[in-house]
């Protein structure tokens, strides 16, 4: 029997049950929808994870003071450590194998003004290295270069956000704006850059768009922390040439620093590529859940087309009768009411895919919640709607290919 | 000889036993013949008309059709037999509900792996031999008994089968459309068909030109028609 004959029989069949056809649907939209919408959750979740760590480097190692109580800082200090310093820095770069870059950056939380606006923001004191080991690109203008740095001169990139609050439209570039009692000149201006929503390891979540970055040399020079025991600086960001060396080297890093800091715990370190590996894994479990999920209700839809078919092909023993009597062989039968099941299955995986599509659009719309359509996810979904049909109709389809013709004929 | 069927028996298992539906059938049948199977229900004259139809295997004997063994073809075989040699009629029609006459009509074709322009063409041709090219659209519930049975006579024709297989073709029509369809069963013999009737009735039997008489499972009588022999 012709394919576009079986096509043709089994959409009509369709057609004439509409809403039979669609409840036994029900099973597999749910389940494709499902399928699709939880699916597309877990991308969204892991592109913002990537996008976020990448944006915290995904070969570097963060070093960072541990937050001290004044107190806890004199223990410290009593102890003979220094804090986090250049020195600690430059031993790194020189004895850990397999770093690229360090860097060492110092801050303070301050008020910038430019003519009578002002601005709460983070002036960070950078080293040229930043600029390759961060991603962090300029909209205008130039960022903290060599230059800058070694003539330890007053210029500033502001952060997106602080360059609005204080500027506007207006430009800024070569404006001198003033940061705590200090006049300096604006250099550039930073891309804007997504917020830090969530906090990652010791790094706390913060809109790193406020931030103003000056050279190092130039903080160290002209700006104090108010608590005389602070250390010199607040952060060394280490890179590496290779992700798989980041354990070895944090290893080697934190031996150093023990030493140098008379084994007191006054630092943290963050692998934000091994934090990114952890959540990697917490999600694939769950993912695991989820498609368990999933595949638990197309089986259900599965068994509710089977169960359908069954009776589509009791009430229709007669038609088998009539169509075997005039020539129709049993693998035409069979074939039939497979295609049959397959419409169904494929029907209800249209209509899944577009409730999934729509289902994970919304979320995106109406939440937090980020979702991503991974083109796999429709084909998976598709797919497995399209397996389903074939291996739950294949059952009752045999039952009605092995119909006894004289039997059927005279069913009433 | 079309059909040629030596001693054969057909038994039916019931639970435990087998029952005999057919003991010791001789029959031949020449092509363009016109024959009535006569009996009383149970008298095993539908299961003739079965294995005749290929939609049934005698237990023993042998069963040529067109000097091919039916008895031995396996289940594919049979149906390219039904579908090409054997054309039925049946008493309610038997015809699918959701398509129209034509589509019915078509059927065979379908199965036979003809296309969809050829399907078409002979499809319309066995309509307007049965008188209903005007009706080709309708569905079997938009038709009278009458014209029903004429689309089923024009599908058991569309492939143009060796024999026709009528059973009881008259049994769900009134008397004056029963007339009608034997006339037209009439005017296909003489233009070659070779059919065959199996019927309870003997004003149907009559329209034959040999009536094969079965009674409890064996051939009674087997005899030419006196009132139609010419």
């Amino acid at each position: 029997m012709q394919y576009e004959e079986n096509i043709r029989v089994a959409l009509r069949a369709l057609i004439d049950h509409k809403f039979r056809s669609f409840l036994t649907m029900l099973g597999i939209i749910f389940g494709v929808a499902s399928v699709i919408t939880m699916l597309s959750i877990g991308e969204g979740a892991k592109r913002e994870a990537i996008a976020k760590y990448q944006d915290l480097g995904v070969n570097n190692i963060i070093i960072r003071e541990k937050k001290l109580s004044d107190q806890e800082l004199e223990e410290v200090r009593a102890k003979f450590s220094p804090g986090l310093s250049l020195q600690d820095a430059s031993v790194i770069k020189e004895i850990v194998p397999g770093v690229i870059y360090t860097s060492s950056q110092s801050e303070l939380s301050t008020d910038v003004k430019y003519t009578d606006k002002s601005a709460k923001s983070t002036v960070i004191g950078i080293t040229p290295e930043f600029v390759n080991i961060m991603n962090y690109k300029t909209g205008q203008g130039e960022f903290i270069g060599e230059k800058h740095y070694d003539a330890a001169l007053r210029v500033c990139v502001l952060g997106a956000g602080v360059a609005r609050t204080l500027f506007g439209s207006e430009n800024s570039i070569g404006k001198m704006v003033k940061i705590g009692d200090q006049w300096f000149e604006v250099s550039g201006v930073l891309q804007s850059k997504t917020l830090f929503t969530e906090t990652v390891g010791e790094l706390a979540a913060r809109d790193l768009n406020n931030d103003i970055y000056i050279p190092l040399s130039t903080f160290l020079n002209r700006f104090t922390h108010e608590n005389m025991l602070a250390s010199q600086i607040q952060q060394i960001t280490v890179q590496v040439a290779s992700s798989e060396r980041l354990v070895e080297a944090s290893t080697l890093i934190n031996g150093i620093l023990q030493r140098h800091h008379f084994n007191n715990e006054d630092y943290n370190i963050v692998i934000p590529f091994e934090l990114l590996r952890q959540e990697e894994k917490e999600r694939q479990i769950y993912n695991f859940l989820l498609g368990a999920i999933a595949a638990i209700s197309l089986v259900v839809g599965g068994i509710g087309i089977m169960n359908i078919m069954l009776a589509t092909v009791m009430e229709r023993t007669r038609e088998i009768g009539i169509r075997r009597a005039i020539g129709a062989r049993k693998s035409d039968i069979m074939s039939q009411f497979v295609t049959e099941a397959v419409a169904i299955s494929i029907t209800g995986g249209i209509i899944g895919v577009i409730l999934g599509v729509t289902l994970s659009l919304s979320v995106s719309l109406f939440t937090d919640i980020k979702t991503v359509i991974p083109l796999y996810s429709v084909l998976v979904a598709f797919g497995f709607s399209v397996i389903v049909g074939i291996s739950f109709g294949y059952l009752p389809a045999k039952n009605a290919a092995n119909l006894k013709p004289i039997e059927s004929i005279r069913y009433e | 000889m079309l059909i040629e069927i030596k001693d054969l028996y057909k038994n039916y298992v019931m639970g435990e036993l087998e029952v005999p539906a057919l003991m010791d059938i001789n029959v031949q049948i020449a092509k363009n013949e016109y024959v009535a199977i006569m009996g009383p229900s149970g008298s095993g004259k539908s299961t003739l008309m079965n294995i005749l139809g290929c939609l049934d295997t005698p237990t023993a004997g042998q069963y040529m059709f067109n000097g091919v063994d039916v008895s031995q073809l396996d289940d594919d075989a049979l149906s390219a037999m039904r579908n090409r040699e054997i054309g039925f009629i049946f008493q309610n029609f038997n015809l699918l509900p959701k398509l129209t006459a034509l589509q019915n009509v078509e059927l065979p074709l379908v199965y036979a792996g003809a296309n969809k322009h050829e399907r078409h063409e002979k499809a319309i041709q066995a309509l307007q031999k049965v008188g209903l090219a005007d009706r080709m659209s309708h569905k079997p519930t938009e038709l009278s008994g009458g014209q029903r049975q004429r689309v089923a006579i024009a599908r058991a024709l569309v492939s143009k089968p060796g024999i026709l297989l009528a059973d009881e073709p008259t049994g769900a029509l009134d008397s004056k459309t029963g007339v009608e369809i034997m006339a037209l069963f009439d005017e296909l013999q003489r233009e070659g068909n070779t059919i065959i009737v199996i019927t309870h009735e003997q004003e149907i039997a009559d329209y034959a030109h040999r009536t094969i008489f079965i009674k409890d499972g064996r051939i009674h009588s087997d005899t030419p028609n006196k009132k139609r022999n010419f």
